[in-house]
């Protein structure tokens, strides 16, 4: 018999619900954005981003279940991302999963974002393993060594900002409108790697560190602008591009290496970065490793991801009971 | 009739289960920041002692603020999803009117801290019938005269002493709202909207 997983997604400012099929069929899924709201504050507001989920929840849902042409009836299980993520987003989540959970007596599944991230893959192909995950997104920057199904061993992540955060406040000095990332990475092919920028957190760890690069580029545009002078905008946009991408590109080689693996997945909304996908596209062919990088609609936060991540933690038996609360911030184990 | 009463806008958590105007089971205590936690095993609970289940149930009645913003959205996302899914009614009630209910004098004037000087207030007779609407006000511009109620430490203000069956009488009647349309009634905009706001006047 099918198991179908009823995922639901409100870690950031996308409201979202799925309906995965044995962890590989995408049923039906809805994505609400809030990002055309956020954009007016230059970035997420947590209060507000609170707010429109709970306005849209019951909403999305339905949707969903209409979609699919199914009933709560047709549904094997709940899953639903319990963190990391901002607290009062989480929440919205996280009730409707037990509302519908306890009313349907149905079993609940507690799903990391970064599990999620990774599982995305998973609807495309399924994983192979061993292999090495590399999450970056806006809210998350991790290395993660996966032997098996499930297993996940976090081999290190940012000590400060993410690196998608470091490319929207890039943006925000250099004048590039809200969310920057994507705008920054297109600039990055206009110019020419002419700044003088720091390799950041050059070191031996798979820890990564992007407050002093960023910090780097606001000193420069501050300093032009105090001798009358302006940056160029795409040159300074390809010296950052160039900087992150080598440093992401040589950490995640690295663990590669070390844990002797040759598959590996990249995951979260700057895995739609082309300058990433450029790098780590020419050193996976030339060290003979299978790089799988989703779809771009897979790429930022859904519940397709989710309801993936989740069939595998139900498998495995890993299951909340009604007292589950959200973490805003939580290693995945 | 089989009802569902939830509110979750203070740190006083009031789960009941209201069966032909009789209260099966009630929790009114106080569980502080840990309402997400708690929330679910008290209504579990709840219909585990009324002997019903949630299938059974014709409206739901569920707090919609004002209030601690997190804690209401916790409460009402329970109330959104169960009246969403079981295609039953559910009528707004307010946080205010729930912690006048109790209070036998004509002029109740409930009220919930709101920090820096503010409070929500909200005033309602005897009767629960609404004497000024409930607003976001500063405490020391308050006019009207009556009881103070609060869970609040605010002075001279008395505690709550809740009546959830004098509530449920006065809007059993009432149609309800479409669950999707139900939603929080914060009586303040979040700062960042204020500093927005202030910039385009």
């Amino acid at each position: 018999m099918s198991t179908y997983i009823l995922a639901i997604e409100t870690s950031c400012d996308e409201t979202s619900a799925s309906i995965i099929k044995d962890g590989r069929e995408e049923i039906a899924t809805v994505i609400l954005s809030q990002m055309k709201t956020h954009a007016n504050y230059g970035g997420v507001v947590p209060e507000i981003a609170s707010r429109m989920h709970i306005e849209n929840i019951t909403l999305v849902l339905e949707e969903t279940l209409v979609k699919a042409n199914m009933t709560m009836d047709d549904i094997t299980a709940i899953a639903v991302t319990y963190g990391p993520g901002l607290i009062g987003s989480l929440l919205i989540g996280l009730m409707a999963a037990k509302t519908l959970a306890f009313i349907y007596n149905k079993p609940l599944i507690p799903v990391h974002h970064h599990a999620g991230h990774i599982y995305a893959n998973n609807l495309v192909k399924p994983l192979e393993f061993p292999l090495i995950a590399l999450v970056v997104s806006g809210g998350h920057t991790n290395l993660f060594y996966m032997p098996e199904d499930y297993k996940f061993k976090h081999l290190g992540g940012t000590l400060d900002d993410a690196v998608g955060e470091a490319y929207d406040k890039v943006a925000r000095v250099i004048n590039v409108p809200y969310p920057g990332g994507p705008l920054v990475d297109k600039l990055a092919h206009t110019g020419v790697d002419t700044y003088k920028l720091p390799l950041p957190l050059n070191d031996n760890s798979y820890n990564f560190s992007f407050s002093g690069i960023k910090s780097a580029v606001i000193n420069l545009v501050h300093n032009e602008k105090q001798k009358g002078k302006e940056i160029n905008k795409a040159n300074m946009a390809t010296s950052f591009q160039n900087r992150v991408v080598e440093i992401l590109t040589k950490k995640t080689m690295h663990a590669l290496k070390e844990y002797n693996v040759t598959n590996l997945i990249v995951a979260g909304g700057v895995a739609a970065n082309s300058g990433l996908r450029e790098s780590l596209t020419k050193e996976c062919q030339a060290n003979d490793v299978n790089l799988i990088i989703p779809e771009i609609k897979y790429c930022t936060d859904n519940a397709a991801m989710i309801g993936a991540a989740g069939y595998y933690a139900y498998k495995l038996g890993r299951l909340a009971d009604l007292d589950l609360n959200a973490k805003a911030s939580e290693e995945l184990k | 009739m089989k009802y569902l009463f939830i509110d979750s806008a203070t740190a006083t958590l009031v789960v009941a289960v209201v069966v032909n105007g009789e209260i099966k089971y009630l929790f009114n205590e106080k569980v502080g920041t840990d309402m997400s936690s708690a929330i679910m095993s008290k209504i579990s609970m709840a219909f585990d002692q009324a002997g019903i289940v949630p299938q059974d149930l014709d409206k739901i009645f569920a707090v919609n603020g004002p209030g601690s913003f997190t804690g209401i959205r916790v409460g009402l996302t329970v109330a959104k999803t169960m009246a969403w899914s079981l295609k039953i009614p559910v009528v707004p009630i307010s946080s205010l009117e729930v912690i006048a209910s109790g209070t036998p004098s004509s002029n109740n004037i409930a009220l919930i801290d709101a920090r820096r000087g503010f409070v929500y207030a909200g005033g309602y007779d005897k009767d629960l019938t609404n004497i000024f609407r409930d607003k976001y006000i500063l405490l020391k511009d308050i006019d009207q005269q009556g009881t103070y109620i609060s869970y609040d430490n605010i002075v001279s203000a008395i505690k709550p002493n809740i009546d959830i069956l004098k509530i449920i009488r006065k809007h059993e009647r009432e149609p309800g709202i479409n669950p999707h349309r139900l939603n929080p009634n914060y009586l303040k905009l979040t700062e960042a909207e204020e500093n927005l706001n202030k910039q385009n006047d």
